[in-house]
């Protein structure tokens, strides 16, 4: 490497991890949780409210030596990422709803070829940049075939930047597709963001193999485990087929060989579930009411905890970092300890669903929706919750 | 300090969207506070109607908006129609008199200021430093600010170009709200209508 490329590469690594205190907008937060993660590959196409997504990525990879693309379209760049992906990249893209619907074939593949990813869908209202959570469902379940999907749902700009990370890092260990669920609100919003030191951002890199081209098996793994990996274009010449394939990678329709593979996918992830899907507790030790909520929602339930708290009502909040896979224990042990568990979400009430499925009627449930482009107030989920009854 | 609400208003190419940024990047990097910034605008370009809120408060700020407003910003009439029914009855007004004429819906609790905003920037040379004269002004009446802390929040959102002409329409802003330069600001703006009539004449 001539001097010029020592300058470069000392350059590179200078400005990847931008340490201090911003006053940054959310999308650029993610840009550069991405870099602190160590992201070298971003294709996008452009739609608001991820914009600026790829218009920070346009500026900062190539500074730091990695590559931008911006695809002709979403499948473009959807699949764009798979394909780095595999040749050993940490790749991401981002969107907004109405792309993210292009995103899911990409998505079954990166599931069944067991590419890590990461993918940014910033929720707006449909042809308009008003806030939602309405792609809740759609995140876990829009690709076809059997999976579980790794899904964070950040609340401030704070935690754009941390979950971005933290995406890139559950990707590798669980080489599957990541989604970052962000939204309009906290999307467009500028806040405080602390980035730490580069040396206090964990980071996970691709867990490579050790074996030789005759010896590695690229879909071999234990029970729930994740195989390891060699690349493309490294002489393992490995086959990445979306269609069921054996350990060896080779297409295979004998229904035991298959289901092998179909029972480990999603296992991987649903078997680590405790792990991933981390929940935070709000004023819950003596709480007989719980909002639960993730995302942006997050906020005014614990401005609504607060008033509540001051009239002497025992309320907490439960947190979901994670609402993919679903937090089945952290949501079940509420059914066994609240008199009343209440799903607060910006779109006509879907997750509550779920939330209801996990309290399993052993507790009353009710639910605070709205998709009218904005987020909740705390006074409206007061009023909700005067609608409901006698909360203690 | 009780949090506070404040929301910029105005038309597109205004800058409105910039005065929210350069107050909350100053308030956030050099005052240590916590503040939180959101927007809404047309898909125009420019003249469409723009406003931009910023929460401010010393500890993290949970819900981003609020149902009412301490301070309004407005720097044109429609955007005044628009938000002064947000605006608390007893809270604080500031507009850009020369493109806010009619006050009649503010009640009469709220206090007014009447900031020649436009005007100044003109005569400073430029009507896009509008937005900086009222900050400047803004920041000299509510005391949140400094004009070193403001100085070197626009140094982080400004284009270099644009710099010193910023600087100078804050630090116009600001002496014209504590009443040092009055008298300056009033004179530059004859000047300038001086030096067009000159130039009409040739």
């Amino acid at each position: 490497m001539g001097q010029e490329g020592a300058a470069k590469e000392k350059a590179a690594k200078e400005n990847r991890v931008l340490t201090g205190v911003h006053f940054m907008q959310g999308n650029y937060a993610v840009v550069e949780g991405a870099l602190a993660a160590g992201c070298n590959f971003f294709a996008g196409y452009p739609i608001t409210p991820a914009n600026e997504i790829s218009e920070g990525m346009s500026k900062r990879l190539p500074a730091v030596g990695g590559v931008f693309l911006q695809g002709e379209d979403e499948l473009c760049s959807i699949n764009a990422v798979a394909g780095a992906s595999l040749a050993g990249a940490k790749a991401m893209t981002a969107t907004a709803s109405a792309g993210y619907d292009y995103f899911q074939e990409g998505l079954e593949y990166g599931v069944a070829v067991e590419a890590p990813m990461v993918i940014v869908d910033v929720q707006r209202c449909r042809g308009e940049n008003f806030a939602t959570q309405a792609d809740i469902m759609q995140v876990h379940w829009g690709p076809a075939g059997d999976h579980e999907m790794v899904v964070l749902a950040p609340s401030s700009v704070q935690e754009l930047f941390d979950f971005t990370v933290r995406a890139f890092n559950l990707a590798e260990e669980y080489r599957t597709p990541v989604i970052v669920l962000s939204e309009t609100t906290i999307a467009l919003m500028r806040e405080r963001l602390v980035i730490p030191e580069e040396d206090k951002i964990p980071v996970v890199n691709r867990r490579w193999t050790s074996k030789t081209p005759e010896t590695y098996l690229p879909f071999e793994a234990e029970e729930w485990g994740v195989p390891d990996f060699a690349g493309l274009g490294r002489g393992y010449h490995t086959i990445y087929s979306i269609n069921p394939h054996d350990e060896k990678g080779s297409i295979e329709w004998d229904p035991d060989v298959f289901q092998r593979l179909y029972t480990r996918i999603p296992a991987k992830i649903s078997k680590h579930r405790e792990k991933i899907s981390t929940v935070q507790h709000y004023r819950m030790d003596d709480a007989k009411t719980a909002l639960v909520a993730y995302g942006s929602e997050v906020r005014p339930c614990l401005d609504a905890m607060t008033m509540l708290r001051e009239g002497g009502k025992k309320v907490g909040v439960l947190k979901l970092d994670v609402p993919w896979p679903f937090p089945e224990e952290a949501v079940s042990d509420l059914g066994k300890r609240m008199d009343l568990v209440v799903t607060v979400e910006m779109n006509t009430g879907k997750y509550a669903g779920e939330i209801e499925r996990a309290c399993s009627g052993r507790c009353r449930t009710g639910r605070v929706t709205k998709n009218r482009g904005l987020i909740h107030s705390p006074e409206e989920i007061l009023e909700a919750l005067e609608c409901m009854g006698e909360v203690s | 300090m009780k949090p506070i609400s404040i929301r910029f208003s105005g038309f597109g190419g205004q800058g409105i969207i910039l005065s929210a940024v350069v107050l909350g990047d100053a308030l956030v990097i050099h005052r240590g506070l916590y503040a939180a910034q959101t927007q809404s605008y047309g898909s125009e370009a420019r003249g469409g109607q723009c406003q931009s809120e910023l929460m401010v408060s010393e500890e993290p700020i949970l819900t981003p908006i609020r149902a009412s407003n301490d301070i309004l910003v407005s720097m044109f009439q429609t955007s005044l129609d628009s938000y002064i029914g947000f605006l608390r009855r007893d809270g604080t007004l500031f507009v850009d008199s020369g493109l806010v004429a009619d006050l009649s819906r503010v009640p009469p609790e709220t206090t007014r200021h009447a900031v020649p905003a436009t005007e100044i920037a003109l005569a400073l040379g430029n009507k896009m430093a509008a937005n900086m004269v009222m900050l400047g002004y803004f920041a000299g009446v509510t005391k949140m600010l400094n004009l070193e802390q403001l100085d070197r929040a626009l140094g982080e959102n400004v284009r270099k170009e644009f710099l010193d002409l910023n600087k100078k329409a804050i630090r116009t802003g600001f002496d014209l709200s504590t009443g040092k330069n009055k008298e300056i600001a009033e004179e530059k703006a004859e000047e300038k209508a001086e030096r067009k009539t000159e130039g009409r004449g040739r």
